[in-house]
């Protein structure tokens, strides 16, 4: 049980708060709001608080009394204040009165908050669209070198989309690959079809899995990369920085990891899907105990040039599409830290998003084609 | 001091007109007239929150003011030539309050990149440039350090290098030293007026650090933020004894009336 702190009384049908004891020791003190609402139901305009039978000058009690004072405040209620502690005076004259905080400004309504959103939309998409035009209208200055870029920003990029990317890729392609052997061999050995094995994880691989599982690595590694520098050389006014020398912020840092992206997906799609077939060959020795020879027999069989240009094509649309977004999403993130965060999420959620949009729709189109 | 009529242009320095700024509807500062002569220093001061890197931004066109104009040598800043465009930023040097360097390029790289774009010099004359050029800011040989690897004075000095990288006749310098030591404030202050000197540079610095105000300024405008303009504009030394009370309380350092605490 907690001492009793303060003790209301009425003298002459003015409430008198009395401070009593130790508010240091205390664990727990009273609510400034609940005591005002207590006081002021009686309809007081005055109310005084009494600090004589207190032990101590604890600076709680004056947090107590600047609470209590901004409480009644707002009810129209004076508070004054007797034989405190001169050093409870003293901070709490110190402390300004809290202002009424503003009334909260009205929600629009239904129609507007669709139109504002509808007009946000509209605007991601001309901003998209103006991106999309700007990197097309670059790519010949790039192509021939003209570009105001760093030539060694560029070998730098390939490096780190490229290379540095190879371990990664390496170990969640084989395991993809060796997955789809897994399920692929439990299920076509039921049928005695187990010779068809090369047929399932080639085609899946090549079309489908690799372009898509490396797509996702790139988004992760690379896209939320891309967007959290650029937003923090924009909060660190670097990208103003740009600007001030005549140097175009797209051309000169969205352009090199374009060029970068698109250069090396393709080539990480091609090295992700030998690798998980290599996969699925491993799993299907060990499990169906194919020879690896008759394994890339059966591939040479069932699989044509076409499955790894489909994924081939789509691997380089999904390395403008990592880009464009990265770089889109960072040099238009707000000027703070949570922004620098916040812009390497969203290009991860939109990537992925995108990457899985561009895939069905190349799925559609394919079999339209009869490709 | 210089007084502004309505239509004196001045041949070489830059004019403001009427500038008005705003963010959306909440207004900065408007009215905003006066004349920057070449060869001076001319400090923007002003408390926090009134508005001084606003100004600064609007006037090295990395944001557009909805009116009034801002005119360089008889050129207006706001332009749709391109090729004028360029030519102008070719002229104007900036440094940025939190020194903006490049930060995956080293130092030597920083001070060079401007050249690279923008001079049809080689990589020999370039690497001369960019020696010299550091070697004003006091940072001979630090070519090959990344900027990280600077400290914070270092880092301004560095900034500064890059900003007269390419000759200017303008400098721009967005609280130089804020976050500074008094020495290395000094010294940076000492190396401003320097530069003035040997470049013939006009140097335009926001600023609320009253040492370097009065080391530094040739010239001054006062941003106050309760009437939304400049109420004093002229030498600080002046305007510390005969400017309106609120710009003698700030140069004084001395205590405003109470009702004007809360925009602290």
């Amino acid at each position: 049980m907690t001492p009793e702190l303060i003790k209301v009384e009425t003298e002459s049908g003015t409430p008198v708060v009395y401070l009593l004891g130790d508010w240091g020791r205390a664990t727990r003190q009273p609510s400034a709001a609940q005591v005002a609402e207590t006081l002021e139901a009686g309809g007081q305009l005055r109310v005084v608080v009494d600090g004589a039978a207190l032990d101590n000058a604890h600076p709680r009690v004056a947090a107590f009394v600047h609470a209590l004072g901004d409480a009644l405040a707002r009810k129209s209620v004076s508070l004054e204040t007797r034989d405190l502690p001169d050093d409870i005076s003293a901070l709490i004259a110190l402390a300004s009165p809290t202002p009424a905080a503003p009334e909260r400004s009205r929600r629009p309504g239904l129609l507007a908050r669709v139109g504002r959103r509808a007009g946000a939309q509209a605007s991601i998409a001309r901003n998209t669209a103006n991106l999309v035009g700007h990197a097309m209208a670059l790519t010949p200055a790039l192509v021939s070198g003209r570009a105001q870029t760093r030539w060694r920003d560029f070998v730098e990029l390939v490096r780190e989309t490229g290379a540095a990317s190879l371990p990664v890729v390496t170990v969640v392609n084989i395991l993809i690959g060796a997955v789809l052997g897994f399920i692929g061999a439990v299920q076509l050995q039921t049928f005695g079809a187990g010779m068809y094995l090369a047929d399932l994880v080639g085609i899946a691989s090549a079309r489908e899995m690799a372009a898509i599982m490396t797509a996702f690595i790139m988004a992760g590694r690379i896209g939320a990369t891309f967007a959290a520098h650029l937003a923090t050389m924009e909060s660190n006014e670097e990208i103003d920085a740009l600007r001030m020398i005549g140097v175009s912020p797209f051309e000169f840092l969205a352009l090199p990891r374009l060029a970068a992206l698109s250069l090396m997906m393709p080539l990480l799609f091609l090295y992700g899907a030998t690798l998980a077939i290599a996969g699925g060959m491993i799993v299907a020795h060990i499990v169906l105990g194919t020879p690896p020879v008759a394994f890339v027999e059966r591939l040479q069989d069932a699989m044509s040039l076409s499955e790894f240009v489909i994924g081939f094509v789509k691997s380089i649309a999904f390395g403008v599409l990592i880009a464009l977004t990265s770089c889109y999403i960072g040099l238009n993130a707000g000027r703070n830290a949570a922004e620098v965060g916040r812009a390497a999420t969203r290009t991860v959620v939109v990537c992925i998003i995108g990457i899985i949009s561009i895939d069905a729709v190349a799925a559609l189109c394919t079999n339209a084609l009869g490709i | 001091m210089a007084e502004l009529s309505d239509n004196q242009n001045l041949e070489r320095g830059i004019v403001v007109r009427d500038l008005r700024l705003a963010f959306g509807d909440t207004l900065v500062q408007e009215a905003l007239s006066f004349a920057i002569h070449p060869a001076s220093i001319f400090v923007i001061m002003g408390v926090s929150g009134c508005g001084k890197s606003t100004l600064l931004r609007h006037m090295i066109d990395l944001a557009r003011a909805d009116q009034g104009e801002i005119v360089f040598d008889g050129k207006r800043l706001v332009t749709d030539d391109r090729a004028e465009r360029a030519a102008l930023q070719r002229r104007i040097g900036v440094l940025f309050q939190s020194t903006a360097l490049w930060s995956s390029m080293t130092v030597g790289e920083n001070v060079a990149l401007p050249m690279q774009l923008h001079t049809k010099m080689g990589a020999g004359e370039i690497a001369d440039q960019v020696a010299f050029k550091l070697a004003l800011v006091g940072l001979a040989g630090q070519q090959s350090r990344m900027p990280s690897e600077l400290s914070g004075g270092m880092q301004k000095r560095a900034g500064l290098a890059r900003a007269i990288a390419l000759d200017p006749d303008y400098l721009f310098l967005d609280e130089p030293s804020a976050g500074l030591d008094p020495i290395t404030s000094q010294r940076l202050d000492a190396l401003i007026m320097r530069l003035r000197d040997a470049l013939k540079l006009s140097v335009i610095a926001v600023t609320h650090e009253l040492p370097s105000i009065f080391t530094i300024a040739d010239d001054s405008i006062y941003l106050d933020n309760q009437s939304k303009t400049a109420i004093a504009h002229g030498d600080p030394h002046r305007l510390v004894e005969h400017g309106p009370d609120r710009v003698r309380a700030f140069l004084k350092r001395e205590p405003i009336e109470a009702e004007e605490t809360e925009s602290i």
